[in-house]
């Protein structure tokens, strides 16, 4: 098994966080987009873990926690709109929402 | 580090009483509030509130200690302080604006989320670790997500409230990604540590991804080109007093917040010039012209003021710039006096869609004849956006513009994007004085003459708004004395 280096970790946050961006700007659908933003976040928590472990530092392994945290409480605010979008409109697809105009 | 946690109460009380107001709000209007009327229950709620914004700007007054607290987590100085007092003055105007467009639902909800979001403001100026930043930084955010769909009853606000949340998160991530990175460099999340080290460290290609994903944030936070497409839909569909709160406080905290970030944490980077100033200086430079240019496009008036926020956004990086050498003031007095102004224009727009429609220009012809006051204070807040003196967005710019003047001459893009400022200025002048003509010399439309009833406690956030225009522009030294 090849050991686990920081660039190793550095690259799948990388790759998570452009997946995670790509979807946000290609997907069409609020619920998918919703989830590619909950992939980016968990990009940075990769980040942070893997800093920590070789910084050799508690820092970053404590932000992890606060984030888990935060991003629930994302969680709760996004479905919440969407819900309240939905009951309106009866869509959730991005581009159909179109009422506010140029 | 032993942590003192009196001291950080002391240090934190003024966010303790916006907190404890904003729960009381709730649980009052829970018990005691249920069987009365809905207007009672608003003027309830918005007391009660108010009272918690007095109360945390007394507490900030007490807690004027000086210094770094609890192990350097928060950074009690006059920008700070400053900020703070901002902050609660701007969301104090939006509290007191609410009785006047009671057509909301949940009253006690709306206004203990406004003390959330205070809260979270109020920490963002005060943070100096990355932890609590993030942390504050998302109390703000989540809160003014909810406030901008607070209405129910209109599609647009649930769907201005998406677009800014999506936006948002987006912003969210980047920061978080960038803090991460930072971390990773410095081995440490408290700036004065992160700045000592990058000092010490050579330039290197991730610092400079690091720096590039904070700054996508804080584009997106100031709503500067090209992360400014979330602004004018959520100025034109959130409820008028979320909307005065997302254009002000906001806009105050998140300056102080990702100013502060850049000057002290990552400011001695890499010698005399930032690596972030070129980087800032195009960001400022295209929310100048994007802004000035699409404003004077604009029939609806939420949309037009959303485009002067990104000119005015333009104006603020600058101060960003200029803030390397000559200190806060003139960039928190400028930021200050625009939330003010802001404020009061969306305070004018939401009195007056209480007796019917406010969202095209068209919508303000004949407000001279239709209330006075309203008109009067419309005069001085757009005369304030627009630079004319004596009011205080006249000095702002002024200040602003000879200090990036001084900065570094014409050889800098400081100096040529302060020229640019200037002249834009002028065009931003044509699009204020349309909607001053609409107020003011365009009459009624048949059937929408009817004089326009302005409340108490509204009225007196107007009047209170224009006064501190006025004397922040006829004594603009005192305040800065304050920063400084």
């Amino acid at each position: 098994m090849i050991p686990a280096t920081l660039n190793g970790y550095l690259a799948i946050a990388v790759a998570l966080f452009a997946i995670g961006l790509v979807g946000v700007l290609v997907r069409r659908n609020t619920l998918v987009v919703f989830m590619c933003l909950e992939l980016m976040l968990v990009a940075s928590t990769l980040a942070l873990v893997a800093f920590s472990r070789f910084n050799g530092t508690m820092d970053g392994n404590v932000f992890v926690f606060f984030i888990l945290t935060v991003a629930a409480a994302e969680v709760a605010v996004g479905l919440a709109i969407i819900v309240a979008l939905f009951r309106k409109r009866q869509t959730i697809q991005i581009d159909q929402l179109n009422t506010l105009k140029h | 580090m032993k942590p003192n946690y009196t001291e950080l109460f002391a240090a934190l009380s003024p966010e303790a009483a916006l907190i404890v107001g904003a729960l009381l709000v709730v649980v009052l209007d829970l018990t005691l509030g249920r069987k009365k009327i809905a207007e009672a229950r608003w003027h309830a709620a918005v007391r009660i509130a108010l009272l918690a914004v007095g109360l945390a700007g007394c507490f900030t007054f007490a807690s004027g200690r000086p210094g770094a607290e609890f192990g350097g987590a928060f950074m009690l100085d006059a920008l700070a302080q400053a900020t703070r007092y901002s902050v609660l003055v701007l969301a104090a105007l939006s509290l007191a604006l609410l009785p006047g467009t009671a057509r909301m639902r949940h009253p006690a909800e709306f206004v203990a989320v406004v003390l959330f979001a205070t809260a979270g403001f109020s920490v963002m100026a005060t943070a100096q670790n990355l932890l609590i930043a993030f942390l504050a930084l998302e109390l703000a955010s989540l809160s003014l997500y909810v406030l901008a769909g607070f209405d129910k009853t209109r599609p647009e606000s649930a769907e201005a409230a998406l677009k800014y949340f999506l936006f948002g998160g987006v912003s969210a991530a980047f920061l978080l990604f960038g803090f991460s990175l930072l971390y990773g460099l410095t081995g440490s999340i408290e700036l004065n540590v992160i700045a000592r080290e990058l000092g010490a460290q050579a330039a290197s290609p991730l610092l400079v991804v690091a720096l590039v994903m904070v700054l996508v944030a804080f584009g997106f936070k100031a709503a500067a080109v090209p992360f400014h497409l979330w602004a004018p839909d959520v100025y034109q569909g959130a409820p008028a007093p979320a909307a005065a709160l997302i254009a002000s406080a906001s806009k105050v905290a998140g300056f102080t917040f990702f100013a502060r970030l850049l000057w002290s944490g990552t400011g001695a980077s890499s010698g005399q010039a930032p690596a972030w100033m070129l980087t800032l200086a195009i960001l400022a430079g295209a929310s100048l012209l994007l802004g000035n240019v699409a404003a004077l496009a604009q029939r609806n008036l939420r949309r037009l003021l959303a485009y002067s926020a990104i000119a005015h956004a333009g104006i603020m990086l600058l101060g960003v710039m200029t803030g390397t050498r000559f200190g806060p003031g003139a960039l928190l007095y400028y930021t200050f006096t625009y939330g003010l102004a802001t404020v009061g224009t969306f305070g004018v727009i939401a009195i007056i869609e209480r007796a019917g429609r406010c969202q095209d220009l068209d919508d303000l012809a004949g407000l001279y004849r239709r209330s006075p006051l309203l008109a009067g204070c419309l005069l001085m807040f757009v005369l304030s956006l627009a630079g004319i003196p004596p009011l205080a967005g006249f000095f702002g710019k002024f200040l602003l513009f000879s200090q990036a003047l001084r900065l570094t001459g014409l050889t800098g893009p400081a100096g040529w994007l302060a020229i640019a400022a200037i002249a834009l200025s002028a065009v931003a002048l044509y699009y204020y004085l349309i909607v001053l003509k609409r107020a003011f010399v365009t009459p009624a439309v048949a059937g929408t003459e009817a004089r326009i009833a302005v409340p108490l406690k509204p009225a007196l956030a107007l009047l209170l708004a224009a006064a501190l225009l006025l004397a922040l522009g006829v004594f603009p030294s005192s305040a800065l004395r304050l920063v400084t």
